[in-house]
């Protein structure tokens, strides 16, 4: 999963390697003519006309000009100079092994009909496969993929390889209607005009993938962790290096309607725009399965069926936990990823044992087992990808050595957030090889005054009621009592959800006290208290008043508080 | 697995309902509910006996497919087990006037393997359900 660090081409210099050509005949073997030629002695050979008038476009036009331009300009002028009827540009999908026509000049259909030609096939795909100019002297006797090229006429052709740092992106061709005889100064200024195109086309990969990639990850990770009372969530990402580097690392953490409350932690292979988008995938596969309330086991069966069906060339290793706040309980299952750290209450940390399971995307049918683990109040959990541990030369072994210390020590400590505390300990003194996502999740006992601004939002009302259970059981109300409670505030919350419709980013609030033998449940929104077309036929009122001591609606211009008083029969 | 499981035994449909049902599913678990209605089913009996919570928005919704059942010559049955904060609030909302409430789903099996009545439902006044506290 390591890359090496992201470099940028600095400069094209290199040999001009043996031109490869075909010279037509129908037997269809290859004559080959030798030549290799350092470009650097290029200046005497070619005609330094035509060469500056090639090189002053790139020069001085890369910084501003888009790619598009830059290419149809650098076409355009390779087609006057070296006096010739199509130039064409071709870059290679890597993922496919396909070649996509880019830019043309005099074969526009190339671009138009996207042609594609597979890699090793034809003149261009053989151009890329063999990283070298190829010639053809006729294209009656030769073997292309492309019908546009026959259909246009073309007789003769040269196609040199579009390279950076050696590595071939893509393939630039010329041709003529009449049979021509490419001689070495073209093969090397048609060279010469690929690696300006190579420079221009990899300062414009690096922008765009940068601020794809960038978007997404934006889009991708939650922007808020979510507030739920009792639980402490602290998170970090960081992607190694910069730009387009980087990767497929990522977390979730949401609550479900039961109440309980899902986090995610995973690594899709390989980095850049390509595992970015696997992982948008995921996230909202697992969500979708999530929310409609499967098995943790059946949402990682279901995911890995989509990935493999859908076929993903990418892998991706995960955790999916989900968190019973009233059970204390956790859940887990894994695909291939690294275990989650469990620090207890008394501080000390162990990695959860799991039941192994391979990574998502290789092959269906594998059968994934989860396990549970007691989680009581006060407990901690760390995920994590391999960026926080792995060191170069170091085994893993010592990597969890060194994050079971950390851990044990942050835990001691309150001066920031948990998951700061653990980075802090293992990241600042070594630069960072690999991506890194790192979520923290600690259960703390519930305030005994309770206050949450919630998004209006039907979905919420579970979690809700989950919370309200909790922080009544721990104020001592019998199981009547926390059902009339907590059924009465659910009603108050759907009305101040009801108000808010259509209002986006809209809130309401709620907040629980206790005081010496009564509970006081106030749910405040900003909308009307509507008596007559409200939710549940206006049966909302005529519930809650049967369930609390006493209900009282406040309805002003600024909003509705609702305010539900129960005493309990149990007194602390 | 999602909001509502359905079975059928002896031709009678049975959907156990496996979440609380509020605002945020009621619409959702109506649909489930209409789909497990066969054409000739007699009766549909909804099992409530893993559901913690029901609010307003569930109570309205099942009232209306009692009716909806009821205009069909079929009937709605619920269980709701003895033991469950629901028996109370459906005694609030006088849930028992207008659909059968059974406390096991072999009580509601009997009820709903019992012939119809040849009569046309007696038009019931809708009980004041407002008049409970």
């Amino acid at each position: 999963m390591c890359e090496d660090a992201a470099h940028r081409i600095t400069g094209v210099k290199r040999a001009v390697e043996t031109p490869h050509i075909q010279t037509g005949m129908a037997n269809g073997l290859d004559t080959e003519i030798p030549r290799t030629v350092e470009q650097s002695t290029l200046g005497p050979s070619v005609s330094d006309g035509r060469r500056s008038h090639l090189l002053s476009i790139t020069d001085s036009a890369l910084g501003y000009m888009s790619l598009e331009d830059i290419l149809s300009e650098l076409l355009e002028r390779i087609r006057s100079s070296l006096e010739v009827d199509t130039a064409a540009v071709l870059l290679l999908d890597e993922d496919r092994g396909v070649l996509l026509a880019r830019a043309a000049r005099g074969l526009e259909e190339e671009v138009r009909q996207g042609i594609q030609v597979p890699l090793a096939r034809g003149f261009a795909g053989r151009v890329a496969a063999e990283a070298r100019p190829i010639i053809i002297e006729d294209l009656d006797h030769a073997d292309v993929v492309n019908p546009i090229l026959r259909q246009k006429g073309i007789r003769s052709m040269l196609g040199v390889p579009v390279q950076v740092e050696g590595r071939v992106i893509g393939v630039m061709h010329i041709g003529t209607l009449v049979q021509r005889h490419f001689d070495e100064d073209d093969v090397m200024l048609l060279q010469l005009a690929a690696d300006r195109a190579a420079l221009a086309i990899d300062n414009a990969r690096i922008s765009e993938q940068r601020a794809v990639t960038e978007i997404m990850q934006r889009t991708l990770l939650p922007d808020a962790l979510p507030q739920i009372p009792g639980m402490r969530f602290s998170a970090k990402y960081l992607p190694a290096g910069s730009g387009i580097k980087v990767g497929g690392d990522w977390y979730d953490v949401f609550q479900l309607s039961s109440g309980r409350v899902a986090f995610v932690i995973g690594d899709v292979v390989g980095r850049g725009v390509l595992a970015a988008s696997v992982m948008a995938e995921i996230r909202t596969a697992l969500r979708a399965y999530m929310v409609q309330g499967h098995e943790l086991t059946e949402v990682i069966t279901m995911l890995n069926d989509l990935l493999v069906t859908m076929g993903r060339s990418r892998g991706a290793t995960l955790s999916i936990l989900e968190l019973d706040p009233e059970a204390e309980e956790l859940e887990a299952v894994t695909a291939g990823h690294l275990p989650p750290l469990l620090i207890e209450l008394h501080g000390e940390a162990r990695l959860l044992e799991q039941t192994p399971g391979l990574p998502v995307g290789i092959r269906t049918g594998h059968d994934y087992q989860s396990c549970r683990y007691p989680f009581p109040t006060g407990s901690r959990l760390l995920l994590y990808t391999d960026g926080l541990i792995e060191r170069r030369h170091e085994s893993i072994d010592e990597g969890f050595k060194r994050l079971t210390i950390a851990a044990q020590a942050a835990a001691q400590r309150t001066d920031s957030s948990f998951a700061d505390r653990i980075y802090r300990a293992l990241v600042d003194e070594a630069p960072l090889e690999d991506d890194l996502a790192l979520l923290a999740i600690e259960t703390v006992p519930l305030q005994d005054t309770l206050e949450m601004t919630l998004p209006a939002r039907p979905n919420v009302l579970g979690g809700l009621r989950n919370t309200l259970g909790r922080w009544l059981r721990v104020a001592g109300a019998n199981e009547n009592e926390l059902f009339d409670v907590t059924l009465s505030a659910s009603e108050a919350a759907a009305n101040a959800i009801e108000h808010a419709y259509g209002a986006r980013e809209a809130t309401f609030m709620v907040r629980c006290e206790r005081d010496a033998h009564q509970v006081v449940v106030t749910v405040r929104d900003a909308g009307r208290w509507r008596t007559t077309r409200s939710h549940g036929g206006g049966r909302g009122l005529e519930i809650m008043r049967s369930l609390a001591d006493s209900v009282t609606v406040d309805s002003a211009e600024a909003g509705t508080v609702v305010t539900i008083t129960k005493s309990l029969s149990h007194q602390p | 697995m999602s909001a509502v499981d359905i079975e059928r035994l002896d031709g009678v449909p049975i959907a156990h309902v496996t979440e609380d049902l509020d605002a945020a599913n009621v619409a959702n678990v109506q649909r489930q509910l209409d789909g497990a209605l066969d054409p000739d089913a007699s009766s549909l009996i909804v099992d409530l006996s893993a559901t913690r919570y029901l609010d307003s928005a569930a109570i309205d919704m099942l009232l209306r497919l009692g009716d909806r059942l009821e205009h069909r010559r079929a009937k709605l049955i619920l269980v709701i087990p003895d033991t469950s904060q629901l028996i109370r609030l459906a005694a609030i909302v006088g849930l028992p006037d207008a659909i059968d409430v059974h406390p096991t789903l072999p009580a509601a099996l009997r009820e709903a393997a019992k012939p119809l009545s040849t009569q046309p439902p007696a038009p019931q006044p809708a009980p004041d359900r407002a008049s409970t506290s």
